[in-house]
Order: structure tokens, then C-alpha cells, then sequence
């Protein structure tokens, strides 16, 4: 396995360099830097086209420019390079500071979107496999189309005028009209239904309560207004916590007799979990990311000492999902917290929550907590837009896989074992069918990064595609190539998380 | 005496002599394109405790179906009827839960395919623990044992570790044997068994063989065998039933069934099964070679073939230092495993392989390193035929074109004149003139191996290599094209290296006979030497795993081989792949 | 893809039932596989069909698959429309109006005239731009020169990839590596930000320049396609069956593994030129692509912008006929890939 992953780290290396050779020439070649001022007149421009051709290296041969910049980046890679700045960009100022404000926001919007896209797009494309040919798969494949079909920069447009605004407007004085709640609560019950299926009694049964349940939280949250002062309180916190440990051991080890170890250790993490919320509230309150990173980290601690004690005889599967609602229980106390931070967040940013320009609010004084929620807000509509192809890609192709994996021999063999469905699917299908994923992985995270230089511009973002666009209209070379830099590294460190993923699921390249 | 500890009510039933698996009228749909096509229709059978039954037919004629149909196993589109009683409960139409239960505790299945029916990411250990502890409830350590207990009764060698290895990591052979201690975890009272050793090698076959009947005997369960092979069914069955177009024809104790056959079917069935040692009954032993004719068709002199390395895996010696020779107008025929290197022995002979070191002469030319045009003229004197009807012929093209390229690259023949000869060769295999417009794909698998052999003859070749031009197709089928093979032979009189794993096969056709073991030459010799008085101790072992479809000789042979193995040759070791 | 690093990983062939990699991302859509469904064992391989009557067969198949219809119908309409109403070249049109009049005023402040009840065509149905211009011929032209770029890239990228595919996986060795290596840094490249790149460079020479470029860029994906198919075809004994009677590599490329590749290409093919139109609006939008003074449905797109508030219908046109093209194309290419499946549902017995 190390071997593996030396080699390819190696690999990496090399292809990084030569797509950043190429991409080098590729810019050198699309124009002339010293083009505008070529086209000046006067004393100074001698002056100045002189400075630039210095600063850029421009007398000298492609090839050399390269080196000089590789030289560069390299002295920003190693302890001992000394000061580096990436090149300049035509005006003389370096180039590396832009990046650096540049890169946060970028990486951000990219990483969110790709996790976002992965998760629901497999969660999807599962489901949809599992209910092949019904209403819910039909619709689901007509919305993949649509979104291939989208274009980034509509979409995004269209979302930030339409949603944004009347969100926003909704947002100012939530209220809805019974006649609201109840299509609400019909729309709902009638996804679910769609989705969980079955016979006539099923659908209905399942319509019902959802439609139900639906129409009863909304009454609940507004008649509490929740959407001005929202939060869950540690009783929330508890109450879903436990809902998600239910989940996680219906989901991994069944309810019935064998499952009833793991399903308690859970539990009994969701619970600690929530009293350890309670009695560090004023230290979370206060908080920043590293107060996070503990709390997550002691939760998966507490998730994996329930289940080593609790967890007979199945010890190891109750760990780890223990440890899962741990984490589960960490990511609701973020969410906690975040939400409380709304009333303070909505005041100081003058009452649209919803943004729809820039990636933070400038000037912004308030606490940790409204602060990330801020930033949380810009990301929003841009992370929607920008993942809705890949959510579509990930959805067709993991159905596609699943299906493959259904129709497998060694799925009809675990039939044949008398093993039921859940466990088939969960512990048979499931991982099978997500090794090809891999490799897709590695072509999306590109594709997402061509999103992210038109989401940026619609929304207005200072970030890396802000950078690029500006740049190369300006014919400046440098900052291009930053961007390239760094879309590139982004891209090969994420291709060998996906190779190192491959290899974790198929003992096949693991164990050749 | 029984696997664990479980006690069962149901061993009583099992003592009482009560069936334990009635079928009657099953019958199975399946719904393709809108209207229901039968797959099998009253099916109907007894299997009573302790035996082993053989359900036995060609491809379609619905016995992996109705077996899979028992467990509720077949897909979304399938319909079932009729009634399947395991020892007094209903399994057909009742809901999931029920089948559950039966599934693999009461009913224990093997497949076919061990690669493909074990799931790849999870070890062997685990794939037959989450047996037991599904169907019981032990502690995991008491399952452990229990699982390292059945590695133990099918013979895995070294258990402890082989229950972390992956698929993967196994042999073909040990991977069978895992899916039967699988099977078998849970102390079912019956076995099906959907042809379980189709996959494997001979000698692989002969010892699963040899597992199944041993553990039959131990254990007590009965045993549903599908199968095609006859050999297979001679050597395990009880009582045979057949079945043909998703109908029973027959029903018999196996003896009486191989030896008086009553339906025409079975007959035409059984006559078709080539039978180890039936050709040579009558053939008195030739003497050793001498004056032998110094017109060679083939000539292969320490003959060695190299599969180049890629990268960090090393190059791969398929063949080391081969020798033999074929005369004019004879058959030779080349015998070996997967992995002896006969196919690539083929491949070579034909041009396309390299040869790495050694020479081939075809009619006295060395064709080892000429270059493509000096190639062109040997290229008329061999053809080769290939083993799989699906993809020897390219679908885009007519039969005709198919046939006629050869004649259209060497003789230049256009129109008419190429349509003649076409249609010549299209007779002499039996098939209509009119096939020449056809696609492959609207003919059947036999009619294309036929097709194939018109190809490999239109330029006249003096020697042709076959390699497994029969393996994939049904036993009647085989029979047929054989038959064809040999007069046209005859007719043509070309030389021949048929190349094929089932030494009943060759003993049909060829005069010589040459074994091969990974990638060296066993032994080499005339038919009757080779098959009556074998010295190489892998060619005894090889022939005395081979099965013959009679029973009585079948058990016979048996004992040869036990006495074979137990004098002191090992077992092909079960070497795991890489 | 390193994940597929053939020279330092052990040779893995996928079983016959494994979808292949490439050809579902390129795809986008997936497999419905009817294999599944029936789990039989084992699938039949799939085996490519045969010509003549493959045609009508395909041709039947691709008609009952009723998305790809609509698909086809509507894509043509457009087509239709497209060059029809304001006219293409030395063609006139049918509509009054061309894309390069003015009228100085705005007509009811340039507010579209189409009425759905009554049922009304009106002067300006899609309202006026800014300076007065029709919307309708604008977003015509608009719509003639992103269909034209992206039929270019899609033959274009075609070509590139079935020629640079079929080479590497029929000869391998040293082409194949040097095509996977290329691939793989590729990958790293974000399209849109080459494209841009490259794109600057033809400034003026027009479309079908810039569909070139263009094209040269988004080969990459297809030739990997192409690539799989020949490297499993090659495996095939007909291929076999000619190299032993002594065909020539020419040969067995075109005569035998092409032909048998003709779906899979044309189902590429066909999503090639659906993610061209998106990557050329993209382009335009970011005013990398097609310039003014001439006029992509990116450019229009991006040009009006702003008047979202105002006039939200300029910015719905170009849009919607965008997500029609892609819509249609992409179904047309779903219907394609069923058709071209061979559905092989043989019940073993």
C-alpha cells in the first residue's frame, strides 16, 4: 500500500510538471503581454514597455520563462527558497498575494460542490437503482438530464434572481397561508411516497404521515418563529442525535437481535454526545476551528469507547458506528450553533441573509459562529449551481454501477445465503458498486473547477476564477499560470485521494 | 456426525424415508419483450434423503432454471408455477421471510462460477461466517472455529490463513471449495449444485468430484447436480433426470438410464458424449515410430513461447522447449489443462505469436522470424479455427464475406468467381448456399463453428490448427461437427493440430496424441499408447480423471485413480493465482 | 487516469458485464442494463451486431425510445428555425426582420409582442435589445453560430479521437503510453480554462476557427473511448481469424474493429457536440469565445446580464433555446446508446 502510494506520488509529480509546461506554452502563445502598450504613445512608453519585458522575462525564449518560473515556484514550495512570488503580473506587483486571497474562497466553493455532488449524487443514483423503473427513477433520470443540459452561468443567474430575492423577501417575514402548508405537506408526502414505494397501501400509508408530519413541523416552526431566531437547543441536539444513531445501526447492522449491541452503543453515543454539548456550551459558544476539531474528534472518542464496551459481540461494526453518530452528533452542535448565530447575522447584514454577491460580507463584527455562517451563506446559491451537473453525473453513474453490481453472481449467491436485503445491498452491492466511482472522480473534480470560473464571475467572487478571467483579458501571463498551478494541484491531489480510495475498496489492486 | 451441534427435528423426518423435495408441476416464464416465453413446464421429480439426483440437459432446456426457480432465485421477470415441497412446507410463491429461512440453512446452493459467485472485497473466512452467524447465534469466536472446521472438511489446505485471503488470492479449485463449505455451513439437508465443476480443469473436476461424493456420504445431504456433462453425472448420480426444451423426456436410476435408455432424446444424448477409450475399443496398439515419412506438415523443434513483461510483471514462459511433428494428412492431437500452453502452442503455429526461441516448420519452411510479406505464402498453408462461435466472425460481415476473405486477399478472386467458390466451400460443410448472405448472428452456434471451418479451408491449407473448435458448444452439436470434421478430413486430406482439453474428444480424430503440463511436452505417442499405456505419471493422472458416461466403468476408474494418487504421485498442487 | 496506469499495474480485463469506464462518462447517462435485471448468470458478452440489417433495427429501436424522438424532433425544429427565419448565407429568410437593423426607439420599451391568448406572432416576439434590434433574429443568429461551432467540435473532436483512440489500441506499445500520459495530464487541465486560452489566439478568423480549436482541445475523452473499444475488439477472434489469413493492419482497422465501433462513436459523437454547446455559451459568456460584433447565445446571455430586473425575458430566450439544443441532443444521444446496445437476454437454462 505505501508502495502504492509513493508511486504515486511520484507519478503526480511528473504529470504536474508537464501539465504545467503546457499550459505554459499554451499561454505564452495566446498574445502578446506587452500589447496595450505597444498602442500607447509618449516618452514613457519605452519606459514602460522596457520594465514590463523585464519583469516578464519576455526577451527571453519560452522554454527559459519556463524554468524561471518553475524556479519560482519552487522557492515557494521549499523552507529555504527564500522570498518567491510566483512570477509578476504586468503591472509588477507579485503575484503570490493575489493567490492568496484568491485561493480560500476558491477552494471552498469547489470542495463543498464536490463533497455536496458525491454525497447526494451516490445516495441518489442507490436509490434510484434499488427502484428501477419507477415513477421516482424516471423523474430523478429526466432532472440528471436537465441539469447536463443546464448552463452554469444560467443557472446561476436565474438562481440568483429568483431564488435569492423571494427567499430573501420570504426570509424578512416568514409566514405562510394554510393553503401553503398544505401543498407543502402534499409535495412532500408525495416525494417520499415516490421514493420509498410499494404496494397501494405503502404509498398512501407513507403519503400520509410524511404529509402529516410535514404540515405539523412547519406549523410548529413558524408558530415558534423559528426562521427569525432558529436553534435546537441540547433537547434537539439530543432528539436528532438519537434519530441519527437509530439510523445508522438500521442502516449498517439491522434492528433485530444482532443489531441490538449496536444500536444501544449509539445511542448511548448520541446521548453522552448531547451532555457533553451541555456542558461545554459556553466553550463552543466562544469557539473557532479548533475547538470544532476537538469536539469532533472527542465524539468520535466517546463513539468508539460506547462501542468497544457496549458493542458485544459485534465490537468492531458498533465502533464504527458509533463513532459515525459521533460524528453525526459534532455536525449538529455545528449546526446549533450557527443557527443561533442568524438573529445577530441578519441585523448586521441588513436583512437579506440570502446573498447573492461577493463571498463575505466586508467589515463584518461579529463572533466566530455568524461569521462562518456568513461565509455559509454566500456559498449557497453558487455551490448549487456549480453542483448540479456533477449531482447528475454522480446519480447516472452509480446507478449504472449498482445495477451492474446487482446483477452480479456474487450478489445471488448472498440470496442465496438467506441473508436479507438490507444486508445484500449495504454490505454486498454497495461497496462493489462504488469502485468504478473512482475513476469518475477524477474526471468531475476538473469539470467542477470549469463551473467554478463562470460561478465566480456571475456571483461576483474575488476568487481564483476572478483571477483567470481578469488576467487573461489583460494578457498576463503569470497570474494564469497560477491558476493553473494551483486547479492543477487541486486536481491531482484529489485524483490520488480517489486512487488511494480505489485501492482501500478492491483488495484486487490492494493485493495483486 | 454432522457438522456442529444442531440438533434438528428434521433429521427425524430425514430417517423416516419421506421425500425430502417433492416438485411437481413447476413450470417458469419469463417475460421478454412484452409476452411470457417458457423456459420450463412440468417439471416434476422426488429427491429422497441421502441421494444424489442429476438434472441433465443441453443449453434452454430449463434445468438451471427450474432449480433456481426452487429458491425463489430467479430474476424480476420470471414467473413461477406449480409446487416445490421441502420435507412438507411449500417454497413456491410464499413470501421472502419464509425463503430466507430455507436459504442456505435448509438449502445450501453452489454455483458455477467461483470467481464470479464470491464477492471480491470480502475475505473467504467472512463470506462463510456471515453464514452462521445469520442463520445462528454463536459468538463470533465459536463461528470462527466452526468456519475454520469447514475449511477443514473440504480439504482447503491451511485454513487459518486462507480465511483472510481474498477470492482473489485463491485457485479455481480452492474457491469451489469454499463456496461448498459455504453451502454446507449451515447443515443443510439438501445441496443444489448448478454444474459446479463446468469451470474447472479436469483434474480439478476429478477432486471436487471426489469432495462432493465424500462429504455426501459423511454428511447425509442430498444432492441436486445440474449439469450437461454425462461423465459428471455417471460418476455422482443416483438417478438422472433429462430434460430437453424445458421438458422432462426421461427419468431413471443412473445405471439403468446409461444403459437403457428408453426416450430418443436420451439416446441421441448419449450416443453423442464422446466416450473415453470407445474409439480404440477394437484398434490394435501400433508399434513405435520408425520409417516414419519425411513429408512433415508441422515441425516443432524446442519451441519456446514468451508472453513479454509489462512493466514490473515479469515476462511469462507459456511454453519451454516443446518439440513434435505432425505428417502430412494426420491428425495430432495436442492435450492439455488451462495454463499448458497448447492454445498458444496454436496461436504460434499460426502466425500470431512470436516465437521467442526454436523453430516452427510448416512443409518444411522455418516461419520463425519472417517478416509479413515473406509470411504471406506460409499463411495459405495453415488456417486455424477457433473456439468460440460468438466471436470468430465478424459480425459486420456477410457469412460469405467471412468466408471469402481469405480467398480475396490470396487468390485475388472477386464476384463471381469468389461466389462460386464460396458457395463450394458453404456445401461441403453442409450448409446452405443461400447462409452467404446471412449475419452471424442469425446463426446458430454450431452452424458458425461450421462457417468457421469453410473459412479455415477455402485456401486449402495443408495443415490446420483447431483449437477447441467444439468446447463451446453443446454436446449433440459437438457431435455433429465432429462427425463433419473428420469426412472432411478425410476428403481433404489435410494435416491437423486439433487442440482440445477433453481427451475423449481427441481420441475421435487423431492418430497422435501429445500431453501437455505447463508449458513442457508430458509425453507424446500414438492414440492407443497414449490412452491404453500412458508412462508420463501427469498424463495417468490426467486420464484417470476424465469421466466416462457409465456409471459402472465410471466407478471403476474411480478406484484406479484413488489406487493412482494414493501410489505416490501428488495431486496437482492448487496453486493460488496471482 | 492513473487509476489505469497499464504499464505499473497488473493487466486488469473487467468481466464482460462491467460497464465500461469511459464510455458512461463520456455518456453521462449510464446503463440501463437489462443484464441486471434478468441476473442470469454470467451475461452473454456483448457482441456488436451487423450491418445492413442493423440499421433498421437500430433505426427501430431508436424510435420507440420516446425522449430520443422528442429529442430529434425538437432539434430539428430548431434547426429549421434557426436558419430559416432570418436566413443563412445567400438564403433568405421568412422573418421581416434581419439581426443587424436598428430602430431607434424602442417599440412599448422594447417589451416582447408574442401573446399566448390571443394567440398572437406580434412585431418583436421576443421584444427588442437595447439599441433597438429585433431579440428574435438576434437570438437566431445567436443560435446559428453556436450550432454550427458545435457540430465543428463534435466533428472535429470525433476525427481527432477515433483516429488518436483506434491507433493507440490497436498498435499499443509506445503511442499507447504516450496517449495515456497525455490523458492524464489533461485531466488536470480544466477545459473551460484551456479552451479560453487557446480561443484567444484565432481572434478574428471566425467560427469555424474557433470550432477547430475548440476541437482540438475535447478530443481527449472520446479517444479514451474509442481507445477501450479497440483495445477489446483487437481481443476478439475475428480479428484473429484475419490477421491469420494474412490481412494488413489498414485492414483489420477499417474493414474489421471500425465498423463494430460505429455505435460507440456515434453515441460520443452525438454528446460531444451536446458539451460543446455548453462550452461555447460558457465561453462566449466569458467573452472568450465568440466576440463582438458578432453573436453567440453566450454573448447575448452575458450582455443582458443586468436587465434581469428589468427585461428578464432577454435573458430567458437564449437561455431556454440553449437548454432545448442540449436537452434534445443529450436524449438523441440516450436513444442512440440503447439503441446500439445489444439487449441480449438469453435465459440460460
Amino acid at each position: 500500500m505505501l508502495v502504492f502510494v509513493t508511486r504515486r506520488l511520484v507519478v503526480s509529480f511528473f504529470i504536474l510538471l508537464a501539465s504545467t509546461a503546457l499550459t505554459f506554452f499554451l499561454v505564452a502563445y495566446s498574445g502578446n503581454p506587452l500589447q496595450d502598450l505597444l498602442e500607447l504613445r509618449g516618452p514613457q512608453r519605452d519606459a514602460k514597455v522596457a520594465a514590463r519585458t523585464q519583469s516578464l522575462h519576455l526577451d527571453q525564449p519560452v522554454w527559459i520563462r519556463y524554468l524561471l518560473w518553475l524556479q519560482d515556484v519552487g522557492r515557494c514550495l521549499s523552507p529555504f527558497g527564500g522570498p518567491c512570488t510566483l512570477g509578476s503580473d504586468r503591472n509588477g506587483g507579485a503575484v503570490l498575494p493575489q493567490l492568496q486571497t484568491a485561493i480560500g474562497s476558491t477552494l471552498r466553493l469547489v470542495v463543498v460542490a464536490t463533497i455536496l455532488a458525491l454525497i447526494l449524487g451516490v445516495v441518489t443514483g442507490i436509490v434510484t437503482a434499488l427502484r428501477q423503473y419507477s415513477t421516482f427513477d424516471y423523474g430523478v433520470t429526466f432532472v440528471a438530464f436537465l441539469c447536463f443540459s443546464l448552463p452554469v452561468f444560467w443557472i446561476s443567474t436565474l438562481l440568483k434572481q429568483y431564488v435569492a430575492i423571494d427567499l430573501n423577501t420570504w426570509l424578512n417575514n416568514p409566514t405562510m397561508t394554510t393553503a401553503g402548508l398544505v401543498i407543502l405537506g402534499v409535495v412532500v408526502g408525495a416525494l417520499w411516497a415516490l421514493v420509498i414505494g410499494g404496494d397501494r397501501r405503502r404509498v398512501l400509508i407513507v403519503f400520509a404521515t410524511a404529509a402529516l408530519a410535514t404540515i405539523s413541523v412547519m406549523y410548529v416552526l413558524l408558530v415558534t418563529d423559528f426562521f427569525r431566531e432558529p436553534y435546537f437547543g441540547i433537547l434537539g441536539i439530543a432528539v436528532f442525535g438519537v434519530a441519527a444513531a437509530v439510523g445508522w445501526s438500521a442502516l449498517f447492522a439491522g434492528l433485530h437481535r444482532r443489531g441490538r449491541s449496536v444500536l444501544i452503543s449509539a445511542v448511548t453515543t448520541a446521548v453522552a454526545g448531547a451532555v457533553i454539548a451541555l456542558l461545554l456550551r459556553t466553550v463552543i459558544a466562544e469557539g473557532d476551528w479548533l475547538v470544532i476539531l476537538l469536539v469532533t474528534l472527542g465524539l468520535i472518542a466517546v463513539g468508539l469507547l460506547a462501542g468497544y464496551l457496549l458493542g458485544r459481540p459485534t465490537q468492531r461494526l458498533a465502533m464504527r458506528v458509533s463513532a459515525l453518530t459521533g460524528v453525526t452528533v459534532a455536525l449538529l452542535v455545528v449546526v446549533d450553533q450557527l443557527l443561533r448565530a442568524y438573529p445577530a447575522l441578519f441585523q448586521a447584514t441588513g436583512g437579506r441573509p440570502i446573498k447573492t454577491t461577493g463571498s463575505a460580507t466586508p467589515n463584518l463584527e461579529v463572533d466566530f459562529w455568524a461569521t462562518q455562517l456568513d461565509s455559509l451563506m454566500y456559498l449557497i446559491l453558487p455551490t448549487l449551481a456549480l453542483m448540479l451537473a456533477s449531482f447528475a453525473l454522480y446519480t447516472r453513474y452509480t446507478r449504472a454501477s449498482m445495477l451492474d453490481v446487482m446483477g452480479q453472481d456474487y450478489v445471488r449467491t448472498a440470496r442465496a445465503k438467506g441473508l436479507n436485503n438490507r444486508t445484500v445491498v449495504v454490505r454486498h452491492a454497495f461497496r462493489n458498486a462504488l469502485i468504478p466511482l473512482a475513476t469518475l472522480m477524477a474526471f468531475d473534480f476538473a469539470a467542477i473547477f470549469s463551473g467554478a470560473i463562470v460561478t465566480e464571475t456571475v456571483f461576483g467572487w474575488s476568487g481564483m476564477g476572478k483571477l483567470f478571467t481578469t488576467s487573461l483579458s489583460n494578457i498576463d501571463p503569470n497570474p494564469v499560470m497560477a491558476f493553473f498551478l494551483v486547479s492543477a494541484t487541486a486536481i491531482v491531489l484529489f485524483n490520488m485521494l480517489a486512487d488511494i480510495a480505489y485501492a482501500y475498496l478492491d483488495p484486487r489492486i490492494r493485493l495483486a | 456426525m454432522t457438522v456442529g451441534n444442531v440438533f434438528d427435528p428434521v433429521f427425524e423426518t430425514v430417517r423416516s424415508g419421506e421425500p425430502i423435495l417433492k416438485v411437481r408441476g413447476l413450470g417458469v416464464d419469463f417475460s421478454v419483450d412484452g409476452s411470457w416465453v417458457m423456459a420450463s413446464e412440468d417439471v416434476e421429480f422426488d429427491i429422497n434423503p441421502g441421494e444424489v439426483l442429476a438434472v441433465v440437459g443441453e443449453s434452454g432446456s430449463g434445468k438451471s432454471v427450474s432449480a433456481m426457480s426452487i429458491l425463489g432465485l430467479l430474476p424480476q421477470n420470471a414467473r413461477v408455477s406449480g409446487s416445490a415441497t421441502l420435507l412438507g412446507r411449500e417454497l413456491i410463491g410464499v413470501r421472502e421471510p419464509m425463503l430466507r429461512a430455507v436459504r442456505g440453512k435448509e438449502i445450501g446452493l453452489i454455483f458455477q462460477e467461483p470467481m464470479t459467485a464470491l464477492n471480491p472485497v470480502l475475505t473467504v473466512g467472512f463470506q462463510i461466517n456471515e453464514m452462521l452467524l445469520s442463520h445462528f447465534d454463536m459468538t463470533p469466536d465459536e463461528s470462527r472455529r466452526r468456519v475454520i472446521e469447514l475449511m477443514k472438511l473440504v480439504d482447503l489446505p491451511d485454513p487459518e490463513k486462507r480465511f483472510d485471503l481474498y477470492p482473489h488470492q485463491l485457485s479455481g479449485g480452492q474457491r469451489q471449495r469454499v463456496m461448498i463449505a459455504m453451502a454446507l455451513a449451515c447443515d443443510p439437508v439438501l445441496l443444489i449444485a448448478d454444474e459446479p465443476t463446468t469451470a474447472l480443469d479436469v483434474t480439478v473436476q476429478a477432486e471436487i468430484l471426489d469432495l462432493l461424493r465424500d462429504l455426501h456420504h459423511r454428511l447425509d445431504s442430498a444432492i441436486l447436480l445440474i449439469t450437461h456433462d454425462m461423465g459428471v453425472v455417471a460418476d455422482l448420480a443416483d438417478r438422472v433426470v433429462v430434460m430437453q426444451n424445458g421438458h422432462i423426456v426421461e427419468t431413471g436410476p443412473a445405471q439403468e438410464l446409461f444403459t437403457y435408455p428408453q426416450n430418443a432424446y436420451t439416446q441421441d444424448l448419449l450416443a453423442a458424449v464422446p466416450h473415453l477409450g470407445s474409439e480404440i475399443a477394437d484398434a490394435a496398439t501400433p508399434d513405435g515410430r520408425d520409417d516414419r515419412p519425411t513429408d512433415w506438415a508441422l515441425e516443432v523443434v524446442d519451441l519456446v513461447l514468451e508472453y513479454p513483461g509489462r512493466g514490473r510483471v515479469p515476462p511469462f514462459r507459456a511454453v519451454d522447449g516443446v518439440s513434435f511433428k505432425v505428417p502430412q494428412g494426420e491428425i495430432l492431437g495436442l492435450v492439455g489443462e488451462s495454463g499448458s500452453g497448447k492454445s498458444t502452442i496454436g496461436r504460434a503455429v499460426a502466425s500470431l505469436l512470436p516465437i521467442t526461441d526454436g523453430s516452427i516448420k510448416i512443409a518444411g519452411r522455418d516461419i520463425k522470424g519472417l517478416s509479413q510479406r515473406d509470411l504471406m505464402p506460409m499463411r495459405r498453408k495453415v488456417a486455424i479455427v477457433f473456439q468460440d462461435p460468438a466471436s470468430s466472425l465478424n459480425p459486420r460481415m456477410t457469412i460469405g464475406e467471412s468466408i471469402g476473405e481469405p480467398l480475396f486477399l490470396h487468390e485475388k478472386l472477386r464476384k463471381g468467381a469468389l461466389a462460386g467458390r464460396v458457395e463450394k466451400l458453404l456445401d461441403s460443410v453442409r450448409l446452405r448456399r443461400d447462409y452467404r448472405y446471412r449475419y452471424p448472428h442469425e446463426l446458430s452456434g454450431g452452424q458458425r463453428q461450421r462457417v468457421g471451418i469453410a473459412r479455415a479451408l477455402s485456401l486449402g491449407p495443408d495443415l490446420l490448427v483447431a483449437d477447441e473448435p467444439t468446447s463451446a458448444l453443446d454436446v449433440s452439436v459437438q457431435a455433429h461437427v465432429l462427425e463433419l470434421f473428420k469426412d472432411l478430413q478425410e476428403q481433404y486430406v489435410f494435416a491437423c493440430l486439433f487442440i482440445s482439453h477433453d481427451l475423449a474428444v481427441v481420441e475421435i480424430l487423431a492418430k497422435q496424441i501429445a500431453v501437455l503440463h505447463r508449458g513442457q511436452l508430458a509425453e507424446i505417442g500414438s492414440r492407443e499408447r497414449i490412452l491404453r499405456d500412458p508412462q508420463d505419471p501427469y498424463t495417468r493422472r490426467l486420464l484417470a480423471a476424465a469421466p466416462v458416461p457409465d456409471p459402472a466403468e465410471q466407478a471403476i476408474r474411480r478406484e484406479g485413480r484413488r489406487a493412482l494418487l494414493a501410489a505416490g504421485a501428488d495431486p496437482d498442487d492448487d496453486v493460488a493465482t496471482a | 487516469m492513473m487509476a489505469q496506469d497499464i504499464e505499473n499495474e497488473p493487466e486488469r480485463i473487467p468481466p464482460d458485464n462491467v460497464p465500461s469506464t469511459e464510455l458512461e462518462m463520456a455518456t453521462f447517462v449510464g446503463i440501463d442494463n437489462e443484464l441486471a435485471e434478468t441476473g442470469m448468470g454470467p451475461p452473454v458478452g456483448s457482441a456488436p451486431m451487423a450491418a445492413k440489417t442493423e440499421f433498421r433495427i437500430v433505426a427501430k429501436r431508436f424510435f420507440r425510445h420516446k425522449a430520443a424522438r422528442a429529442g430529434l424532433i425538437v432539434l430539428a425544429l430548431i434547426i429549421l428555425l434557426a436558419f430559416s427565419s432570418i436566413g443563412f448565407g445567400p438564403i433568405p429568410g421568412w422573418w421581416k426582420y434581419d439581426y443587424t437593423e436598428f430602430e431607434p426607439t424602442l417599440t412599448d420599451g422594447g417589451a416582447p409582442t408574442l401573446s399566448i391568448f390571443p394567440p398572437a406572432w406580434g412585431d418583436h416576439p421576443f421584444g427588442q435589445s437595447n439599441e433597438g434590434r429585433d431579440y428574435f433574429a438576434l437570438t437566431m443568429r445567436g443560435l446559428q453560430q453556436s450550432l454550427i461551432i458545435a457540430f465543428i467540435v463534435g466533428i472535429v473532436s470525433t476525427i481527432v479521437g477515433t483516429v488518436i483512440g483506434a491507433v493507440s489500441g490497436y498498435f499499443r506499445g509506445r503511442i499507447e503510453s504516450v496517449l495515456m500520459r497525455f490523458t492524464d495530464v489533461m485531466i488536470t487541465i480544466p477545459l473551460l480554462a484551456i479552451a479560453a486560452v487557446i480561443a484567444g489566439q484565432i481572434g478574428g478568423s471566425g467560427i469555424v476557427g474557433l470550432g477547430v480549436l475548440l476541437g482540438l482541445v475535447t478530443w481527449t475523452s472520446l479517444a479514451r473511448i474509442v481507445r477501450g473499444e479497440f483495445l477489446s475488439l483487437r481481443e476478439k477472434e475475428f480479428v484473429d481469424a484475419a490477421r491469420s489469413v494474412g490481412a494488413s493492419s489498414r485492414r483489420i482497422i477499417f474493414r474489421h474493429i471500425l465498423p463494430n465501433t460505429v455505435g460507440v462513436i456515434t453515441v460520443s459523437a452525438t454528446l460531444a457536440i451536446s458539451g460543446a454547446i455548453l462550452l461555447e455559451t460558457a465561453l462566449s459568456f466569458l467573452n472568450f469565445g465568440v466576440k463582438s460584433p458578432d453573436i453567440s447565445l453566450g454573448l447575448l446571455l452575458q450582455q443582458y446580464r443586468q436587465a434581469m430586473d428589468v427585461r428578464p425575458y432577454l435573458f430567458w430566450w437564449p437561455g431556454v433555446f440553449i437548454v432545448l439544443i442540449s436537452l434534445s441532443v443529450n436524449f438523441i444521444g440516450d436513444g442512440l446508446r440503447d439503441a446500439f446496445d445489444p439487449r441480449q437476454t438469453r435465459a440460460k437454462a
